[in-house]
């Protein structure tokens, strides 16, 4: 057996058999798409069940206002009626009712001689429940009967209903609630690069700031291999251990992304095993890059507390080129392929949006990300070959 | 063969090693003597590559450490201080590592690792995984490990540290029955009754430079003393 494979070879039987760094070694891969699905599934649920669930709340004194009631019956409401004599916030308070509507004994002679009208709605906000979304449906079904009215006087009066409102605002919001859902999936492409470092963390600690700690280093250079072979083995370990990280990610979200009801919603989100495994190639040169990057760091360290600590940081710092994209808005060009991590989440992004990429683009990202692995692979031989990695 | 020509090393401002030189025979127990902090394990770093010297020489079977440190790697077995071993890994595993690296055979590689087992006493514990090892134990993955290659020189850092009777006396046998062999040991200690039962060859180390290199009665007269503790203190001057 080659020196080279019986490095990667005890390595990866060492690492395997650490069930507690293997876990977390594993967990974002695990357990990031099952969560990831679950929320976007939930939230779908959600919209979809605004529509169908009435708004519910009480009346009391609905027979002052036989109109206003018919009106908002006519709205897909759950309306209960409550005798006049309780109080209304003491029921609320009590948690007896949620959203009771207090119409008042004058309403009917003020309505009938065109006089202002007040009707309250008594709740209790602050609460964790749907609520306030009951209370602003209502709101907004009392102030459409509102001014329907208001406009029925003013033609009667034979005045033109517009001249009290010389300015009318159109929403149009173009993002729909499901849209809105699906951004989700736009994490994506973090949540990929994430689970690469992670995936390799824990061996990567083990293989550097583990050897120092245990004392396993100084025996281990006292042997004929050549650092650069002791180190691209050891990076080598790293980086499948990384790679099965990524490939568990990539299966499972095979198996559950399908389970989001995207046709239900006239989506058509659909990444098949093509797509799947154009992300997977387009991520090989940041699995080699974060193992170097590990090594490195890994390098200086003495312990596996000090390792712990550089290391983890380490996680945020492919994060930052995205978070600063999004910051300013940047598109997928040319210019930031060579950006690793940044190149690797907008190229997984145009896979999802539109199902293929630029191949300019991926071979500027594959040539670029591979180069700086291997930098920094040579930069972490160096810092082995230092008599100061013993001491 | 071991020779250490006017060796010195330096971390910073404090020199470890001041111009040591001394010489270690096949076929011989050598010991390096010396208090603690007077360069034993800097003289035993930098003469398994470890470290590299700052000015001096240093030679393992003729080979020069600074010019051709792979040669010298190939030559030696190292028992680094405070080493540790792969607790996740059984005795048997940890031993095999060290043999394919230096890309031995599997089959010769099972056939020595047998012969290592047997010869240390390993065979009741040897596929446990090292985790629960006793002090002992370990020391003897260590030696084993360090062995598999059939060095000719083997250089071991104060290796009875920790060590109980029984495990302080198989290493005895160990290290007498390397010499037998026509090995070259070289260890380093700072008990005198190992040293005294042992070596032919003692080599005094004190702040960096060798006071005394020679066999335990030219001490003796060296000193003017019989009893080796007395003389170790007035050659180091302590």
């Amino acid at each position: 057996m080659s020196q080279f494979s019986a490095i990667v070879k005890k390595e990866c039987k060492d690492n395997l058999r650490d069930r507690r760094a293997l876990f977390s070694s594993l967990s974002p891969a695990i357990f990031a798409p099952i969560f990831l699905v679950g929320l976007i599934t939930f939230m779908l649920e959600q919209i979809q069940g605004d529509s169908e669930d009435p708004t519910e709340f009480s009346v009391i004194g609905s027979s002052y206002a036989p109109g206003l009631i018919d009106f908002l019956a006519s709205q897909n409401t759950a309306i209960k009626e409550i005798d006049s004599t309780s109080s209304a916030k003491e029921l609320v308070k009590s948690d007896k009712e949620r959203v009771i509507l207090v119409i008042k004994e004058n309403y009917s002679d003020r309505f009938k001689s065109g006089q202002q009208n007040t009707v309250k709605i008594i709740y209790e906000g602050g609460t964790i429940s749907d609520t306030l979304k009951h209370v602003s449906l209502l709101r907004g079904l009392i102030n459409q009967y509102s001014s329907r009215t208001g406009l029925l006087r003013l033609q009667l009066r034979g005045i033109d209903p517009s001249i009290i409102s010389p300015i009318r605002v159109a929403d149009l919001d173009v993002a729909s609630p499901a849209a809105k859902a699906l951004s989700i999936i736009m994490y994506l492409p973090y949540l990929i690069i994430v689970t690469i470092f992670i995936g390799g963390l824990p061996l990567a600690i083990d293989t550097t700031a583990g050897e120092k700690e245990r004392g396993t280093l100084e025996p281990l250079l006292a042997q004929p291999i050549k650092r650069s072979t002791l180190l691209y083995g050891k990076m080598t370990a790293i980086s499948l251990f990384s790679g099965l990280s990524l490939l568990l990610l990539m299966i499972l979200l095979y198996f559950l992304l399908p389970l989001i009801p995207f046709d239900e919603l006239g989506l058509d989100l659909e990444i098949q095993a093509f797509q799947f495994s154009l992300m997977f190639i387009i991520c090989l040169p940041i699995i080699l890059f974060s193992s170097a990057l590990l090594a490195v760091v890994g390098s200086f360290t003495k312990t596996f507390k000090e390792a712990q600590t550089y290391l983890s940081f380490m996680i945020v710092l492919p994060t930052l080129p995205i978070i600063i994209a999004q910051l300013l808005n940047a598109e997928t060009s040319l210019l930031i392929m060579p950006i690793p991590s940044l190149a690797q989440s907008t190229l997984i992004t145009d896979i999802i949006e539109q199902g293929t990429l630029d191949w300019v683009q991926t071979a500027v990202s594959i040539l670029t990300t591979t180069l700086y692995a291997w930098l920094l692979a040579r930069l972490a031989i160096f810092l082995y070959s230092r008599e100061q990695i013993v001491n | 063969m071991i020779k250490v020509d006017q060796l010195e090393k330096a971390f910073g401002t404090v020199k470890a090693l001041d111009g040591a030189s001394f010489s270690a025979d096949d076929g011989k127990i050598t010991a390096l003597l010396g208090p603690n902090g007077a360069g034993k394990s800097t003289c035993l770093r930098v003469l398994s590559t470890i470290i590299q010297p700052s000015a001096g020489k240093a030679f393992v079977s003729g080979f020069d450490v600074r010019e051709e440190p792979f040669k010298v790697r190939e030559q030696i077995g190292v028992l680094p201080h405070n080493s540790g071993i792969y607790n996740r890994l059984n005795a048997v595993e940890n031993i095999e590592y060290y043999g394919e690296l230096h890309g031995i055979k599997t089959d010769t590689l099972k056939e020595r690792v047998e012969n290592l087992l047997e010869q240390l006493q390993m065979k009741d514990f040897c596929l446990r995984p090292s985790e629960g090892y006793s002090q002992g134990q370990k020391i003897k993955v260590s030696l084993a490990r360090a062995l598999i290659h059939d060095p000719l020189n083997i250089m071991l850092d104060e290796p009875s540290s920790g060590l109980d009777i029984m495990a302080t006396r198989a290493l005895r046998e160990i290290i007498i029955d390397l010499k037998e062999r026509g090995k070259c040991v070289l260890f380093s200690s700072h008990i005198m009754q190992e040293v005294e039962n042992l070596c032919e060859d003692i080599v005094i180390i004190s702040k960096g430079i060798v006071k005394f290199s020679g066999s335990i009665n030219e001490l003796r007269n060296a000193a003017g003393s019989q009893d080796l503790e007395e003389a170790f203190l007035k050659i180091t001057g302590s």
